[in-house]
């Protein structure tokens, strides 16, 4: 995150994900489903084919007790494997990163290569992985062949990070990736940025600030 | 942040650069109805003069305004379009803007990976020819001591043979010298003979009778010629010893091959066990280049290996060794009907070490030497052989030009 003189601190959260899992997809529900004091438009770089070329861009923003504005621009990398310079690109800086996977059976491969691929790019740029705010999701779960939520569950049992569920298209379960990603990065960030203490910001009041009426 | 990250937040100065004012700046005041002007996020002027009294439209790019839109001269509604317009033109601006940064850092994280992929083939590579190169020196090791590990075999091979040459010409020369060596004393006991006639001069031809004279130097005389022919016997064995131990001396003469099949011959001659004979039939060959020591020794080796076969047969046989000229060759043959050999003797005949014999009868190198040294005179050497039928070993020489 960026603390500027202006009184405002950014906060970079990354989708990641292999190709068409439904990055973008979430940006524009999250657009339409949050309502936080700031809302910017939605900045996309889509290729003819819907596919994204560089990077899609939401800002959100509210302001603290305190008057610091906190924003959150939200990212989304290119999910194609040959843009992978591209990707590393988008990563670096990053605050917290939803892994988007595709629910679909016949996508496990692709999921589990870009999962290796985030991990290794994170290292690329210097990204401290163990401790990065990190939320897994499970999206497409409504498809006919998409893995049973329960498989997923058990298969990823060991791993530390959150897991959510959601069919991005009609909105479920987006707006719930987005809160429980807010979550990982107030714990992780509260207390150097002294959020609660100087600005007045607890983590209900953080992620409200930043789901605005959703 | 980086400086030149993409996804820093412009400043209006990157976005409208002095060239894009010049041109759109007098745009807007004439839609404005004549006066217009661009305040910065701190409220400082960036382009034109701006009035106290100057309506302001903010210019929002993501949350918050990076600029204002002035103007003394629009209508509320019309500075508003306009700073819409110009909001527009600016989101373009920074769309392009962020593209090709990001496009910069892109093609140098990809640069990058190029760069660290080259280091790691470099190294791999490197790796790889440290190891080729130990490799080729190791081999060579090997090879070397290969070579003196059969260099000692076949030096041992060589004194095995020279033990079993010495120990038949230890008894051939045993012969002659016993009876030279019997000759001897007796022809003494005759020379004592001739001292008592001395004190019996004054009846010479009495005491001539008694003492059998006449015998005396008839058979002195016998037993001095047959002594001689011994030991002529027993000097052209070494004769024969010598040029055949010439293995040694490596240095190529011009000469015939008859000559080496003869010292050969000559040295098994004496050696035959009974019930093999040898038949020889060498027509005229003309003298080569060649080491006449190793040839000695590869005649041997292959005559020897033949009388070994009849032996071995357990009846009698006949060696036959010819020679003969022919325009492109000099071709040798030396036949046995001896015990032969079967396919798969055949087939390893000429590997070292390979033998047939009980151990310590020699070390198995007869064939593979005899090869080698036909191969060290350009030449070739076939086998042909039938179990019970016997062997022909075929043996060609180019011919001088």
């Amino acid at each position: 995150m960026s603390e500027r003189q202006d009184n405002s601190l950014s906060f970079k959260l990354v989708y990641y994900g292999p190709a068409q899992s439904g990055k973008t997809t979430n940006l524009l529900r999250l657009h339409d489903l949050l309502a936080p004091e700031l809302k910017g438009e939605i900045m996309t770089m889509e290729t003819k084919d819907d596919r994204t070329l560089f990077f899609d861009l939401l800002p959100l923003g509210f302001r603290a007790p305190s008057g610091l504005l906190i924003k959150f621009r939200l990212f989304t990398v290119p999910g194609q494997i040959a843009h992978d310079g591209t990707r590393k690109a988008v990563l670096s800086r990053a605050d917290g990163v939803v892994f988007v996977a595709d629910a679909d059976r016949t996508q496990e491969t692709n999921n589990a290569e870009s999962f290796q691929s985030m991990t290794e790019n994170c290292r690329r740029v210097g990204l401290d992985f163990e401790h990065l705010p990190l939320v897994v999701q499970f999206n497409k779960c409504d498809l006919p062949t998409a893995v049973p939520e329960a498989e997923i569950r058990q298969r990823w049992s060991a791993a530390p990070w959150p897991l959510v569920f959601a069919i991005a298209l009609d909105g479920r379960g987006v707006a719930e990736t987005f809160r429980t990603l807010l979550t990982a990065l107030y714990r992780r960030h509260a207390d150097n940025l002294a959020l609660a203490s100087e600005h007045g910001l607890d983590e209900a009041a953080f992620i409200a600030g930043a789901l605005g009426r959703a | 942040m980086s400086e030149l990250a993409f996804d820093r937040e412009w400043s209006l100065a990157e976005l409208l650069e002095p060239a894009i004012l010049e041109r759109i700046g007098p745009l807007l005041a004439q839609l404005l109805g004549g006066d217009a002007a661009i305040v910065d996020a701190l409220g400082k002027t960036f382009w034109g003069v701006v009035d106290s009294k100057a309506g302001r439209e903010a210019l929002t790019l993501e949350l918050e305004p990076i600029g204002y839109l002035a103007s003394t001269t629009a209508a509320p509604g019309t500075l508003q379009a306009g700073a819409g317009f110009l909001t527009q033109l600016l989101r373009i601006q920074v769309r392009f803007r962020m593209a090709s940064s990001l496009h910069l850092e892109a093609v140098a994280e990809d640069f990058e990976t190029l760069k660290r992929e080259h280091a790691r083939l470099l190294e791999s590579e490197t790796r790889y020819k440290t190891l080729a190169g130990e490799l080729e020196s190791r081999v060579k090791a090997q090879v070397a001591q290969l070579d003196e590990r059969q260099q000692m075999l076949y030096q041992a091979e060589k004194l095995a043979s020279v033990g079993q040459l010495a120990a038949g010409m230890a008894h051939e020369i045993n012969n002659p010298l016993g009876f030279a060596r019997s000759n001897l004393s007796t022809f003494s006991l005759y020379l004592k003979k001739l001292a008592t006639l001395k004190t019996r001069l004054d009846d010479v031809e009495t005491a001539w009778r008694e003492l059998d004279m006449d015998f005396v130097l008839e058979d002195g005389l016998d037993l001095l010629g047959e002594t001689a022919v011994g030991l002529e016997r027993i000097a052209r064995i070494v004769a024969d010893l010598k040029s055949f131990s010439n293995v040694d001396r490596a240095t190529e003469e011009l000469s015939d091959l008859n000559d080496s099949i003869r010292h050969a011959i000559s040295v098994i001659e004496r050696q035959l066990p009974p019930g093999v004979s040898l038949q020889v039939e060498l027509g005229d060959l003309p003298a080569i280049v060649c080491l006449p020591g190793h040839l000695n020794q590869l005649f041997y080796n292959l005559i020897h290996n033949a009388v070994q076969a009849i032996q071995d047969a357990g009846h009698s046989g006949v060696v036959r060794i010819s020679s003969r000229r022919t325009p492109q060759e000099i071709a040798i043959s030396i036949t046995d009907n001896g015990i032969g050999m079967g396919a798969e003797q055949r087939e390893r005949a000429f590997e070292p070490f390979f033998t047939t014999r009980p151990v310590g009868s020699g070390a198995g190198l007869g064939l593979s030497t005899a090869r080698n040294i036909v191969l060290a005179h350009s030449g070739h050497l076939t086998i042909a052989s039938e179990p019970g039928q016997g062997t022909t070993i075929n043996l060609s020489f180019p011919t001088p030009p």
